[in-house]
């Protein structure tokens, strides 16, 4: 088995946060689901930001 | 003015939790979710029976590292501190001898952080059921 994909990696772990997340806050399916969608949404679109940012700064 | 004085209401003091607090941690705390299902928040309860402890797992099988509990290393100690939330997962994990960790595995820190979330997360459910416990949600 080849070097899994990090993006593949990164949306498992953000899915599995943000369905966590979300069934904590709230208590009907519609609005778990809502919140779920915006916190993966959001990890995904802050790690892909973060890594742009990060790209200009190599170590 | 002649008025009848103000009459405002105390808040109402919210009725003691019906189930002692310290065995809602301690449920909470071993299995996740546990605590919600004996709140009677069935869905609840085992979505994150479900989730947690398969966040549990896909740490394991990316070879991340169970901590050691070691203050020399405060950062290592407080993701043990982490690792340990997570409840019975660790226990069974440790007692079988996985969670050593291959920090060479490409997958070692995407497993870390599955591995430390999922036990932080268990606290952050074991504090909502301390509200659902209080009454408060």
């Amino acid at each position: 088995m080849g070097t899994p994909s990090h993006l593949l990696l990164m949306s498992l772990f953000a899915a599995c946060v943000a369905i966590v997340g979300g069934v904590l806050m709230h208590d009907t399916l519609r609005q778990q689901a809502r919140t779920a969608a915006e916190i993966f949404g959001g990890l995904m679109a802050s790690a892909l930001v973060l890594g742009w940012i990060l790209y200009v700064f190599p170590l | 003015m002649a008025g009848r004085p103000s009459q405002k209401r105390a808040p109402a003091a919210p009725p003691p939790p019906s189930k002692p607090l310290w065995l809602i941690y301690l449920l909470g705390w071993l299995i996740p979710g546990g605590a919600h299902l004996w709140l009677g928040r069935p869905t609840k309860g085992l979505a994150f029976l479900v989730m947690l402890p398969l966040m549990f797992a896909i740490g394991l099988a990316f070879e991340g590292r169970l901590f050691p509990f070691n203050l020399a290393e405060p950062l290592a100690a407080l993701a043990a501190v982490a690792d340990i939330a997570v409840g019975l997962p660790y226990f069974i994990a440790k007692a079988l001898g996985s969670g050593a960790g291959r920090a060479l595995a490409a997958t070692f820190e995407y497993g870390n952080a599955f591995l430390i979330s999922a036990g932080l997360l268990n606290a952050m459910v074991i504090l909502d059921a301390h509200d659902i416990a209080l009454g408060r949600k």
